[in-house]
């Protein structure tokens, strides 16, 4: 080999080596001095979170039946930049999706600004149309594929569905767009009814599809748990037309029916009007989305006058035989009348009689400090504790405000501010030998798998009044229902009956006095006496009936009758060997 | 002597050619076997990939079944289907209901005759 051909093979061989070394250099620049920025690109690239959504709990009433639960439906998107014929496009989403044809168009002709461009591009994320039933997207993604046209995709989601509409509206509440509770049960509970979705990491191809092999880390979705109420949806059922009953005939301006469980507190049925429909919630007023029996409070009336009277045979101030002087149906040094002359009516006779004065009278023999105590523990001027939001805890002024004559009122119901739910809850107390049970509405909680998450077990608040007063009260109260009571009409033939009536003027906030032609009734008893197996309260605010005729002996009490008559039923309850089946005759005593 | 000249310049070396040709073999089966297992992975993939959405779909059909079911057998719509007349049932009044107590009956007296001989008798 001559010199000339060794310089040229020596050149060549460093030629080699230099570019080695360079690509080296880079190689070894791009792996490991760049290694992170490439590897995250490559990652941004091709990696991809998928999130695997949980689906909302079911909310099922005590027997299992669904009240509130998911129906899976679709989000039409279109992206613009697939789509070719957008003409034709529109034709076929507008008549599966029933959307006019422009403002497809509209939609097809949207842009977008890039900044990778750096100019306007067609727009790549348009919603067509929410909540579109999961059979006609399949219908749609069906004539899009047999006509090869790109450019709809349909994401999908669940909607909240009640399947008995107006039934329960209330106390179920109801989610917003984010399928998040702002009402109810669904607000109350949305801790529980909220799942947690999960996600799994895996990577694409460069035309977007899954590459299943190189799937990551991976965690399951936990749905939401099951909520199961104490309603019971044969009992609402039987509130709910007879309410609807009711409300074709007096056309009150409110009504609030309440039926609980007096042992435990749990509430069996709860309704209100006016109601709405949860599954078509546009352009509802907001009064009618309102819990009227935990948010609006009302005077009582004399259903107040249990309290009163289970305060004094706790203190053996008196006992039911103990004979009280009714001033002749006229307490002049109050200006409290009585709707009927009495002169000495016996404890239970105040109750059965309705008089104003006797119980204001066994008040007085309370004591101011007394009385507010007892009326306190019964539970008024507190929340009570229901899981329902919105609750308020109503208006009982401490005995320093009071006026010369509030102790002559307030034991008859007046300058008291109570809810539906309150007056019920009292009269649970009377019912179950003297313990404030909390009002229960949510029964268990369970898992997928029917295990018990959270139990919910009846909390006794206190013990308000002694057995002997309840069971004082408890005889009283068969008598206001019987033929020489205010609550004739509230008698249920086969059972023995407890209740009493109310019947409270409104005030008017204008003249800051009580009205004439305005009036909230009510019927609050449990049956049977003996052995209660619920407390329902009967509550109708301005009825329209004449002023003669508007009383919660003639307007509540036989609604509560009729409940109670199908709920015995519906119960399987025992009827009572000495009450007779025979037909109920409205005593002339109805005035309260 | 002229043959073993021709053996030893033109021989064939075969078992030389045979390991080799082996070794290519192996490494052909190999890396045809590995390809063959990629491709058999992402067809397994795409198998699977469908498999969960159809899966996903007849999830989503049980469930909106589900719902409608929940509807059509909700409280609300029996009510009205019996009000429609949909139901045929007939509500049964009051006077055609017997109930039945328990009070127990006393013990006969001696010699007394009894209307009825199946009722439970108190010790």
């Amino acid at each position: 080999m001559n010199r000339a051909t060794k310089n040229r093979a020596l050149t060549a061989c460093l030629a080699l080596v230099g570019s080695f070394t360079v690509f080296s250099f880079r190689l070894v620049h791009l792996q490991v001095t760049q290694h992170d920025e490439y590897a995250a690109k490559a990652a941004d690239a091709h990696g991809l979170r998928v999130p695997n959504y949980s689906r909302r709990g079911p909310i099922l009433d005590i027997h299992g039946e669904p009240l509130a639960q998911n129906e899976p439906v679709r989000t039409v998107i279109a992206d613009c930049s697939l789509i070719k014929d957008r003409d034709a496009m529109a034709d076929i989403v507008s008549s599966a999706l029933a959307l006019p044809r422009a403002q497809l168009l509209e939609k097809f002709e949207r842009e977008t600004y890039s900044q990778k461009e750096k100019k306007n591009i067609p727009a790549q994320y348009v919603v067509l149309k929410k909540e579109v039933p999961e059979n006609v997207a399949m219908d749609l993604a069906d004539a899009l594929a047999a006509r090869k046209m790109r450019g709809i995709s349909f994401a999908q989601e669940t909607t909240r569905v009640y399947p008995n509409q107006q039934m329960l509206c209330h106390v179920l509440g109801f989610v917003n767009g984010d399928n998040v509770g702002v009402d109810g049960i669904e607000r109350t509970m949305e801790q529980y009814l909220r799942g947690h979705d999960g996600f799994r990491y895996t990577e694409r191809d460069r035309t977007g599809k899954e590459i299943v092999p190189y799937r990551g880390q991976e965690k399951e979705a936990r749905n939401g748990y099951r909520v199961k109420l104490t309603i019971d949806m044969g009992l609402q059922n039987i509130v709910e037309q007879e309410l609807d009953a009711a409300i074709k005939q007096f056309h009150p301006k409110s009504a609030t029916v309440i039926m609980m469980q007096p042992r435990t507190g749990e509430i069996l049925a709860l309704s209100n009007r006016p109601n709405f429909n949860l599954n078509v919630q546009d352009n509802v007023p907001e009064d009618f989305r309102r819990n009227r029996a935990i948010s609006d409070m009302v005077e009582p009336g004399s259903t107040f006058k249990i309290v009163t009277t289970a305060a004094a045979l706790t203190e053996h101030i008196v006992n039911p035989a103990t004979m009280i002087f009714c001033e002749n149906g006229y307490f002049a040094a109050y200006k409290l009348h009585d709707h009927r002359p009495y002169g000495d009516l016996s404890v239970t006779d105040i109750l059965v009689k309705s008089s104003n004065v006797g119980v204001a009278k066994l008040a007085m023999q309370l004591g101011d400090q007394k009385f507010y105590e007892y009326v306190r523990r019964f539970g008024f001027g507190e929340r009570t504790g229901v899981n329902l939001p919105g609750e308020i805890s109503g208006v009982i002024h401490p005995p320093h405000t009071w006026s010369k004559i509030s102790i002559s009122r307030m034991p008859m119901g007046q300058e008291v501010d109570a809810t539906p739910i309150q007056m019920a809850t009292a009269m649970c107390a009377i019912a179950n030998g003297g313990h404030l049970m909390m009002p229960q509405i949510v029964h268990d909680i369970t898992d997928d798998a029917g295990n018990v998450v959270t139990p919910f077990a009846p909390q006794e608040v206190r013990a308000v009044v002694s057995k002997s007063a309840t069971d004082g009260i408890r005889n009283a109260l068969i008598e206001v229902v019987s033929p020489k009571g205010t609550a004739t009409l509230a008698r249920v033939a086969g059972f023995k009956v407890a209740g009493k009536t109310g019947t409270a003027q409104k005030y008017d906030p204008k003249t800051h006095q009580a009205t004439h032609d305005k009036y909230v009734v009510s019927f609050l008893g449990f049956m049977p006496a003996e052995e209660p197996a619920f407390v329902c309260l009967v509550l109708l605010d301005e009825a329209q009936v004449s002023h003669d005729k508007n009383y919660g002996g003639l307007v509540a009490a036989p609604i509560f009758s009729r409940i109670g008559e199908r709920a015995a039923r519906y119960l399987g309850l025992t009827p009572s060997a000495e009450e007779p089946a025979g037909s109920v005759v409205a005593s002339q005593n109805i005035r309260d | 002597m002229a043959t073993n000249r021709r053996r030893h310049a033109n021989a064939i070396p075969i078992a030389s050619f045979m390991t080799w040709g082996i070794i290519a073999l192996f490494a052909l089966c190999g890396g045809l076997s590995y390809v063959w297992c990629k491709n058999q992975l992402y067809n397994t993939g795409t198998e699977i990939h469908a498999l969960e959405r159809e899966l996903a779909e007849l999830k989503n059909k049980n469930e909106v079944s589900l719902s409608k079911i929940a509807q059509l057998s909700s409280t609300a719509k029996l009510q009205e289907r019996y009000n429609t007349g949909f139901i045929k049932l007939v509500p049964i009044t009051n006077d055609h209901i017997v109930a039945v107590g328990n009070a127990v009956p006393k013990p006969p007296a001696a010699g007394e005759l009894r209307p009825v001989s199946n009722e439970r008798t108190a010790p």
